[in-house]
């Protein structure tokens, strides 16, 4: 699953790619299409977020777990 | 049947022959017939009464120091420190002095946490304890387990030691400050899980509504334990590698009991974090060892939770700079396409016509010579050309016979001609 950085980070990429000179139209076509996919992808995770209080628990195997906390 | 106490705290184990706690147990033995207190006195005097019924030494020091423990309770005493020893037991030993007086000190090892430095000689200090006797010397003893020094004295030494233990190492090197990661998912918070820092730092989370998961590390902020809970929980998160971000901290408190942030080994553990680290301990004014070795310090944990997260309003800000941006780029993309189409097009056009002119140039030379040779622009200056019938130039008299027809050539056309006379010859 692409994070919500990785979408970010690739939109920067790809405005920085299109600031370049003597791209290829059918190149700078592409970016841009994917720069709109990106960002309305992001604009679904912003609408999405919530904040979570989970806890981290170390068991006897020294493996770890997340416990929802219930505050 | 004799019965010796090397201690009285082990009394309660042993059978009370006497019935009730003596204060003192004679060095002449017990018999085992004299079953009763009074009959013992009857016969010797009460303890240490006769030279018969005289007490040991031990016996003697322990009740002094029962007397001593029973009459004083712990005790804020004031003097100046000197005669400081760190004997390598682990233990302190020194004297509380002032004018008049003197009294040896202890400070036990496992009592030392609560003590920030070892004192100095000379430092003027209220220290908390405890006046016993130290039997095996007899010597009155004030066992300590706080020392207060004049101005945080100690406070202020401490810091200064740990601090410049962690400059050797360069542990407080600002090009050791990691950058924080934008968009943290995953902050791990490591606090006490009843503090008031998680209360605000989730509350700041949830106002924003930032797109993160908060795990709580739990680990003691105050206490002889802080230290090393604080450095359990560092290392717990990065065995589990599953956050991007830790938040470090406690809200305020008294100086003291943000002492465990001053700690060596809780500083020397956050250096050692393997993702980045915000330090948040108590209020604006309270600035920590585990400040100064943190990638960031926020004031408080609020301010902490601030910095670690953008609010919804901010990534959607980011969001429209980026679209304007990538919009903008592509479409300055598409013009400076259509310009170079433009100029393309320009070049071949004037790259054709260039070639025209010089064929055309060329073309006009070389017509121009051979209109040099033809004979067309001398007949059109008004000169003709006689021509027999088959087309030989007739140049000379000697060229035309009598009567003879031949033609004229003007120039716009052709003239039947016919010799009417003999020819003439130049002067």
């Amino acid at each position: 699953m692409t994070t919500f950085e990785q979408r970010l980070a690739r939109l920067e990429e790809i405005a920085a790619e299109l600031d370049g000179e003597q791209l290829d139209l059918s190149r700078a076509l592409e970016l841009f299409e994917e720069g709109i996919e990106n960002l309305r992808a992001a604009s679904e995770d912003v609408a999405r977020a919530e904040a979570r209080v989970q806890r981290l628990v170390e068991k006897a195997d020294g493996t770890f777990e997340l416990d929802e906390s219930d505050d | 049947m004799t019965r010796r106490r090397t201690s009285r705290r082990t009394e309660a184990a042993e059978p009370d022959l006497f019935g009730t706690t003596p204060i003192f147990e004679p060095t002449v033995p017990l018999e085992p017939t004299a079953a009763y207190v009074s009959e013992y006195i009857e016969t010797n005097g009460y303890p240490g009464e006769t030279a018969r019924s005289a007490v040991t030494v031990s016996m003697l020091t322990e009740t002094a120091r029962d007397v001593i423990e029973g009459a004083f309770v712990p005790i804020w005493v004031r003097g100046e420190i000197s005669d400081f020893k760190a004997h390598r037991n682990g233990h302190w030993y020194f004297c509380l002095r002032d004018r008049a007086a003197q009294i040896k000190c202890v400070v036990w090892n496992r009592d030392q946490f609560r003590i920030p430095a070892a004192p100095d000689n000379g430092m003027q200090v209220a220290a908390l304890g405890r006046l016993t006797i130290y039997a095996s010397r007899g010597e009155m003893q004030f066992t300590i387990a706080r020392i207060e020094a004049d101005g945080d004295g100690l406070r202020r030494k401490a810091l200064e030691i740990t601090r410049a233990r962690l400059e050797a190492d360069g542990l407080l090197a600002l090009e050791r400050k990691r950058d924080l990661p934008r968009f943290p998912r995953v902050i791990a918070v490591v606090t006490s899980p009843d503090g008031a820092a998680l209360h605000d730092i989730t509350a700041v989370l949830r106002r924003r509504a930032a797109n993160v998961r908060l795990v709580v590390v739990p680990a003691a902020v105050q206490g002889q334990s802080a230290p090393e809970e604080l450095c359990f929980a560092l290392d717990q998160i990065d065995r589990w590698g599953g956050a991007d971000l830790v938040i470090i901290g406690r809200g305020g408190g008294a100086h003291e009991d943000l002492w465990a942030f001053n700690d060596e080994r809780v500083a020397r553990a956050v250096a050692a974090c393997r993702v980045p680290t915000i330090s948040a301990v108590g209020h604006e004014i309270d600035i920590s060892i585990c400040d100064l070795v943190a990638d960031h310090r926020a004031p408080t944990p609020s301010a902490a939770a601030e910095t670690a997260t953008r609010s919804q309003d901010e990534l959607r800000r980011e969001l429209a700079r980026l679209s304007a941006h990538i919009v903008a780029a592509t479409r300055a993309n598409i013009r400076s396409s259509a310009d170079r189409l433009r100029h393309l097009a320009r070049d071949v056009a004037a790259a054709s016509s260039d070639h025209v002119v010089s064929r055309r140039t060329q073309l006009e030379a070389v017509a121009g010579r051979l209109h040099a040779l033809s004979p067309v622009a001398t007949l059109a200056r008004g000169y003709s050309v006689a021509r027999a019938k088959n087309g030989t130039t007739l140049d000379s008299i000697g060229a035309f016979g009598e009567k003879m027809t031949f033609e004229l050539v003007v120039r716009d056309g052709v003239v039947p001609a016919k010799v009417s006379g003999a020819p003439r010859a130049n002067q």
